[in-house]
């Protein structure tokens, strides 16, 4: 057991003195706060009000992941206790609860902080602590491509100008040519997905015709589909948050308009499809293709799947109440388990140094919460854990898979 | 001059004004009627709009309602809410500084949202439409059975409250409550029943709204936090205690914000991005408030000094 402490903190010296500014860093020191010899505290925040708590569901499905292994006596006989308040989605209160959180509290580790300009806010005051930003909840970019500047933080699910890419990348290899008009929120989210979305696009006969931002604090985008319909493009890219995509399938319904629609994950769960659906009148929906990673529990594939069984065990006995076929919950015990083997792997003593350290080396082939196929990997020079999804499609009510597993490195 | 081809484009847009517009009048309307009647400006009507509509989505979807009877609860669920607002929160602090009032319904926004994402939760919603989802081409021009749907209600509306206020001892009696209700009450009007009708009727109106704005925008718990700005605009653009300038300061504001935007493309205007429109429904409430503080269509406050 002291060997692979001894390990695990070489491993993290090892990590740490190729990053420039990191090397006063007290890898050796006893013990870090947030760790007794029976809990682990992982803190972090959740929009459970305010214009996102659609995603308060991913903290939900964490704690139920976290509260059921801890009824099988936790990790190395350590509970782990995920203590999250809520932010509103405002990186400014998220400031305070993470001050809370690591200075009343004693958090080994701020966990699962969900948004992306929210870890941003916090991102410098962790990394000046030393304190882990594990598994930010966020696809921007610079969260795992940052890793010199901020070695403790990272991210976890595929980022945005990846998903951005694979989805250029389909259109050109399998349309000659097109015109594609796309919608997208006015913030780093949005701008990384046009990017990579561009980046994939390149030197094939697919061309951005029109690109029509619309702020967070829009009422609605009908303008926008409509300059997008009136630009002759016969694609549609929604790069657009859950409430703003379903509008813009609206809007291009009401205006008659018939594009072929390319969706981005955030918004391609089936309950926001059948929404957006509104109840089989909206024929635009039918047809979008959209990236995915996750195991929908709503998809008939996954019925006696092990991993989605699991799952519903879980949410029937730890977040009762809960709606089972929101697959934010599948995300949240998909990072919660990540959380758990890493854990696993740093045997009896774990230090924050050590957990960055083995979030930096992760190899884990079957998370079964994702879909098959899809691995967490991180490594030198790759700061990414998810970097791979299948593309599918929506039909007849429901996604329907095709082609194989895309993979992006270069992003 | 606009490229002839774009004419059918430039008519889109003002079509799409105008259905965005309907909705800003729908819960302008509402911000008016409670203006007129009580003489005060509710910061929680769009939340309490959205309450109203979350009980016509679980009528329907929950419990498998048709749409009418669930129309209806929810007017009666709503008045008796407004009612019931009236009664338990704003009395309390009626008679003393404005301000005080003002402030109490700027918690009471913060409370019924922070409410209604406890029952419902932040989850996204579709409330179904009573009108059809189909589409009039006319020249190229989309104009949706929807759109005209939710203008031709808010103007019936306005029609209605027009000969309430005109033609009943009712309108009279809550106007002389607003405007003066210490001489009101020597008159025999029972004042503090009118005001508490006043925010029973601003509470149905709203839920009009609600229902008009969700098949449109989706409905959570934050639904009418972005509309509620351009509302306020509307309702003073138009003059803040008539009803009529609400739905045409609604309509003019919807058409402006989008030509803005579409003739930003073609001529010098590359400086209007999509960042500008909230500002510039802003800049519309200041510049009526220094310039015509009564509105379009509202009357210049007179005071006996």
């Amino acid at each position: 057991m002291r060997k692979t402490s001894f390990s695990a903190v070489v491993l993290a010296v090892i990590a740490l003195a190729a990053l420039p500014g990191a090397l006063a860093s007290p890898a050796t020191r006893a013990a870090d706060p947030g760790i007794t010899s029976t809990t682990i505290l992982l803190g972090g925040t959740a929009p459970l009000t305010g214009p996102a708590a659609a995603y308060a569901s991913v903290a939900r499905g964490a704690k139920a992941y976290f509260d059921s292994v801890n009824a099988k006596g936790g990790v190395a006989g350590r509970k782990i206790q995920y203590k999250y308040l809520d932010d509103g989605y405002d990186p400014a209160q998220t400031v305070q609860d993470t001050r809370q959180l690591v200075e009343q509290d004693k958090a080994f580790a701020i966990f699962n902080t969900l948004g992306t300009e929210v870890n941003l806010s916090i991102r410098d005051y962790l990394n000046a602590h030393k304190i882990p930003q594990l598994f930010a909840a966020s696809g921007a970019t610079t969260f795992g491509r940052d890793v010199a500047q901020y070695p403790w933080t990272i991210g976890f699910q595929p980022s945005y100008q990846a998903e951005g890419w694979v989805l250029g990348q389909y259109l050109a290899k399998t349309k000659k040519r097109g015109k594609v008009g796309v919608l997208f929120q006015n913030d780093d989210y949005g701008k990384d997905l046009l990017g990579g979305f561009k980046r994939g696009l390149q030197s094939s006969g697919v061309k951005v015709v029109a690109a029509q931002p619309y702020e967070v604090t829009a009422s609605d985008v009908s303008s926008q589909v409509a300059k997008l319909k009136a630009s002759h493009a016969g694609i549609f890219a929604i790069f657009a948050t859950p409430k703003f995509a379903i509008q813009a399938y609206v809007f291009a319904n009401r205006l008659g308009w018939r594009p072929a629609v390319i969706d981005n994950a955030v918004s391609a769960a089936s309950n926001i499809m059948l929404l957006a659906s509104e109840g089989g009148k909206n024929k635009a929906v039918e047809g979008t293709v959209a990236l995915n990673f996750l195991k929908d529990p709503t998809d008939e594939r996954w019925k006696k799947d092990p991993g989605v069984r699991t799952y519903r065990a879980i949410m029937s006995k730890y977040a009762k109440g809960a709606n089972v076929n929101d697959v934010y919950h599948v995300y949240g015990m998909a990072v919660a388990y990540e959380t758990v083997s890493l854990f696993k792997r740093l045997g009896a003593n774990p230090t924050r140094a050590g957990l960055m350290a083995k979030a930096r080396s992760l190899n884990d082939p079957s998370n079964p919460f994702l879909l098959p196929g899809i691995a967490v990997k991180t490594g030198p020079g790759d700061g990414f854990p998810i970097q791979q999804g299948q593309l599918q499609r929506w039909t007849k009510g429901r996604w329907a898979p095709f082609g194989g597993i895309w993979t992006s490195k270069k992003l | 001059m606009l490229p002839l081809a774009a004419f059918a484009d430039f008519m889109q847009q003002i079509v799409s004004g105008l259905a965005s517009g309907g909705i800003y009048a729908a819960l302008a309307l509402a911000l008016v009627i409670i203006h007129r009647s009580t003489g005060v400006i509710n910061f929680a009507q769009g939340e309490m709009a959205t309450l109203c509509t979350y009980i016509a989505w679980t009528l329907t979807v929950n419990h498998g309602w048709s749409y009418w009877p669930a129309f209806v609860v929810t007017l009666a669920f709503s008045f008796l809410f407004g009612v019931g607002t009236h009664r338990v929160v704003i009395r309390p602090v009626e008679g003393g500084n404005v301000l005080r009032i003002v402030i109490v319904t700027i918690g009471l926004l913060i409370a019924v949202n922070g409410f209604v994402t406890w029952q419902w939760s932040g989850e996204q919603r579709q409330l179904e439409s009573p009108f059809p989802s189909n589409t009039i081409d006319v020249g190229g021009v989309a104009i949706s059975v929807q759109d005209i749907g939710t203008i031709a209600v808010t103007i019936g509306i306005v029609v209605l409250l027009w000969g309430l206020f005109r033609f009943t001892k009712v309108g009279l009696a809550l106007r002389a409550a607003a405007v003066n209700p210490a001489e009101a009450r020597l008159v025999g009007v029972r004042v503090t029943w009118m005001l508490a009708l006043g925010w029973g009727l601003a509470a149905t109106l709203g839920a009009v709204a609600g229902m008009l704005t969700a098949p449109s925008v989706g409905l959570d718990p934050n639904m009418m936090a972005p509309i509620l700005i351009y509302a306020f605009a509307a309702a003073v653009l138009g003059g803040i205690d008539s009803p009529l300038g609400a739905v045409v300061g609604g309509l003019l504001l919807g058409v402006l914000l989008n030509v803005v935007s579409y003739l930003s493309q073609y001529h010098g205007f590359g400086w209007f991005t999509e960042e500008l429109r909230l500002p510039l429904a802003l800049g519309i409430i200041l510049v009526v408030l220094l310039v015509k503080p009564s509105g379009l269509f509202g009357h210049a406050e007179v005071k006996r000094v």
